[in-house]
């Protein structure tokens, strides 16, 4: 059974090959879509009990500088720490050259990123030095930065230019898009604005997970008849909001997702329809020789998955080599898309269209040849 | 000797089914390109329907977008006694200063998003005359009301007509509705600028912009050599047309990739079912070409007969698919304009020259797919062709 299947799908090695080709076209771009939705979903960086606060009128409206400490007092807080995103431009405003600058303080930082490394030595000096600023490893390597170099970077959001001298280099292992982001004294900004004392976030340590419920309603209660009431919220639910904001890209991508997989169901079940009219007349023999409907029927299923899956298999082993050289060429140009992967997911959406399109090509063919009566098939001229 | 047309297209209608599919795999790839790219199509309109060129905005230097910007409201002042600016019908300078905030709102379905609101000053509605109201009535500076863009309106629960919504500080109540002719400005709220800047509390005596009009294009230019040449107001001048171009390719540039790597891998894959079609359509009619070229059709008429129905299957496919893609026309999408951070809704546009790159696509896919099949038909023997059944 299973070598007739086999010698069916070789019988026309030019449709099957053909069938294959675009089968592996439409897996391919199927399982890009998913590997980006999954790096636009990617929460890797986020640790689950790490609170961010912020201003509950939107992230360009700052928090006073007071908050800190009564945060701090919030009991099951370990930590707080305040991080600007200053963005600004360094060296020309090209995709490539964009990734994260954050003025911070450099007392708390550590204590609430506890995954970043870094050497006490060079812990001292960047606090020592008012001009200092660290850098993630990764990044610190793409620009061959050392120690002492000094760096120059244009103000935007911040009516400020910002000259920094590299006074450290942090790690953070595992997560190498912790690594592209850099630091610099929040007491340097202020000072250039006439000390204004705000804060774009605050980042909270806490003991557990558990305690989350409980600090963010504290948090929020804590300044809701204040100045500037707040938002508190996990740092997967601060990274996802982005992608709220965004709006309708996840469904984009759905709707493209499934006008393709309903382009690959017709190219599939063409192939397939195809190969079992030409056939009639030995199924007709098949039925003679004894086979009953219903193992007629399994057979041009199984090939119409086999054909599928084997398109797919192609398709996302095509993608993950793709990608990998893909992430590779983007983390020059465009450094936020550098850690594109193919993910389990992909391969799973991948083999599972696969698997759907041949089961539902198959079904229409292997049903008519199940019904298939002899006398009627053995007369037709083929 | 031609083989006449009409062979072509019965022949195709013989096998119909399989050409069928063929047609409507490759119609979907039309239907994916044309519907990203109608996102493009959009925005641009979007961002074009909303500059004039005889504007000139001024942000502060440095900043790329309104957002971004602030300065002191002493300079706007400076830039509306310029010689150069045009006067309203009541004598004043065409000069607004406007302020630009964000809020985080809900969205009827309960997602949130940033809102952009704009203080602006009386001047501002001489200035974009596209502006009117739709619904309800304009709002009264220094009384707490606001007018918000009809994509909004229908977009935010708090933002109907008649509903109270905080904004900072202060709850202001939306007594208005506008449109400006499908511009970005509708996805904005509009306010009195002392109102909205009172509501944050921040930075009272700044403006975000100010929004000049001349009496010319050329004047315009003018204006924009005056203020970027003064070295002590650290501003910076552009066209207004400028300004909404330079975020039209900012936000509309990744659909436009997104839509052509689709839409050539996605080609690519149809090619390949077309190639199937064609490949069965010729050994189907074996027979029937052995017996053209024994009636003394040639090999290029054999080639030529297949390669049009090669591109029949594409343009059908064509047509089929941008038809299917017609009804997207005037649907709303929204995204984060990447630029000022704010949600931009705006309406999606199947333009004529995004149609017919799609229906191009469909020509060339269907084209390069049954060339092979064309070529090989064309190049067997008579004998061979014959002998087959």
């Amino acid at each position: 059974m299973g070598k007739l299947i086999w010698r069916n799908l070789l019988r026309n090695k030019r449709r099957t090959l053909l069938t294959l080709a675009s089968l592996m076209f439409a897996v391919v771009l199927l399982t890009f879509l998913t590997a980006f939705l999954d790096l636009l979903t990617n929460t890797e960086a986020a640790v689950d009990n790490r609170l961010v606060v912020r201003s509950a009128i939107s992230l360009a409206n700052p928090l006073p500088e007071s908050y800190g400490p009564r945060l701090q007092r919030i009991d099951r807080v370990k930590a707080v720490t305040p991080l600007n995103w200053f963005q600004g431009v360094y060296l020309n405003d090209r995709p490539e050259n964009f990734f994260a600058r954050f003025s911070s303080d450099p007392a708390t930082l550590f204590q609430v990123f506890t995954e970043y490394r870094m050497s006490d030595a060079e812990k001292q000096a960047w606090a020592a030095e008012r001009g200092a600023f660290i850098a993630g490893k990764a990044l610190a390597d793409k620009y061959g930065w050392k120690i002492g170099d000094q760096i120059f970077i244009k103000g935007d959001i911040y009516p400020v230019d910002l000259n920094l001298t590299l006074r450290g280099i942090y790690t953070a292992p595992g997560v190498e898009s912790s690594e592209k982001q850099i630091f610099f004294h929040r007491r340097y900004l202020e000072e250039a604005m006439n000390n204004p004392g705000i804060v774009g976030t605050y980042f909270l340590l806490l003991d557990s997970p558990d305690d989350v419920p409980a600090v963010v309603e504290k948090a929020e209660a804590m300044f809701a008849n204040s100045e500037s009431q707040v938002r508190a919220e996990t740092e997967a639910a601060f990274q996802l909001s982005f992608l709220e904001m965004i709006g309708n890209v996840q469904f984009l991508f759905q709707a493209i997702g499934i006008a393709i997989a309903v382009s690959i169901f017709f190219i599939t079940a063409n192939t397939m329809a195809m190969a079992a009219r030409e056939r009639t007349t030995e199924v007709a023999v098949l039925k003679t020789l004894g086979f009953q409907g219903g193992q007629v029927m399994g057979m041009v299923i199984f090939e119409a998955v086999l054909v599928g899956l084997l398109g797919a298999a192609i398709g996302c082993a095509v993608s993950a080599a793709a990608i990998t050289g893909m992430a590779r060429q983007l983390d020059k140009v465009f450094p936020l898309f550098g850690t594109l992967a193919m993910t389990p997911r992909a391969w799973g959406v991948g083999l599972g269209i696969g698997l759907l399109v041949g089961l539902v090509s198959g079904l229409f063919p292997a049903f008519s040849a199940s019904r298939l009566r002899i006398v009627d098939a053995l007369r037709r001229v083929a | 000797m031609k083989i006449p047309l009409k062979y072509n297209i019965r022949s195709l209608f013989v096998r119909s089914g399989t050409t069928l599919m063929t047609i409507a795999s490759i119609a979907f790839v039309v239907l994916v390109y044309i519907g990203v790219l109608a996102l493009a199509g959009g925005l641009r309109v979007a961002f074009a329907a909303s500059g004039d060129p005889r504007n000139v905005l001024i942000l502060r230097e440095g900043a790329k977008t309104e957002t971004e910007s602030f300065f002191d409201q002493e300079k706007a002042r400076q830039l509306a006694a310029l010689p150069g600016v045009a006067r309203g019908a009541d004598g004043q300078p065409l000069a607004s200063g406007q302020v630009i905030l964000l809020q985080i709102l809900k969205r009827n379905d309960g997602s949130e998003s940033n809102v952009a609101l704009r203080g602006v000053e009386p001047a501002v509605f001489a200035i974009r005359p596209q502006i009117h109201i739709v619904d309800g009535r304009q709002f009264e500076p220094g009384k707490g009301e606001v007018i918000v863009g009809k994509n909004l309106a229908e977009r935010f629960r708090d933002l109907k007509l008649g509903n109270e919504v905080t904004f900072g500080r202060i709850r202001f109540k939306v007594v208005g509705v506008f449109d400006s002719n499908g511009g970005s400005f509708n996805s904005e709220v509009w306010g009195g600028a002392l109102d909205l800047r009172n509501a944050f509390r921040s930075s009272s005596s700044s403006f975000s912009s100010t929004l000049l009009q001349a009496s010319s294009p050329d004047q315009a230019e003018a204006l924009v050599r005056t203020i970027q040449a003064d070295q002590r107001l650290k501003l910076q001048a552009m066209s207004e047309t400028k300004y909404f171009a330079q975020q039209a390719t900012a936000n509309s540039g990744q659909f436009i990739i997104l839509g052509n790597v689709l839409a050539v891998l996605m080609a690519f894959g149809a090619c390949f079912a077309a190639a199937n079609t064609m490949y069965a359509q010729v050994s189907a009619r074996s027979h029937e070409i052995g017996t053209l070229r024994a009636l003394g059709f040639r090999r290029r008429s054999i080639l030529a007969a297949f390669m049009v129905e090669a591109a029949l299957v594409g343009l059908i496919a064509g047509v089929v698919g941008a038809a299917l893609a017609l009804p997207l026309n005037g649907l709303t999408a929204a995204t984060m304009n990447g630029m000022t951070f704010s949600e931009i809704t705006f309406a999606l546009r199947t333009t004529p020259d995004i149609l017919a790159g799609g229906v191009l696509l469909a020509l060339l896919t269907g084209v390069v797919g049954g060339f092979p099949a064309a070529w090989s038909a064309s190049r067997r023997p008579v004998t061979v062709l014959l002998r087959e059944h």
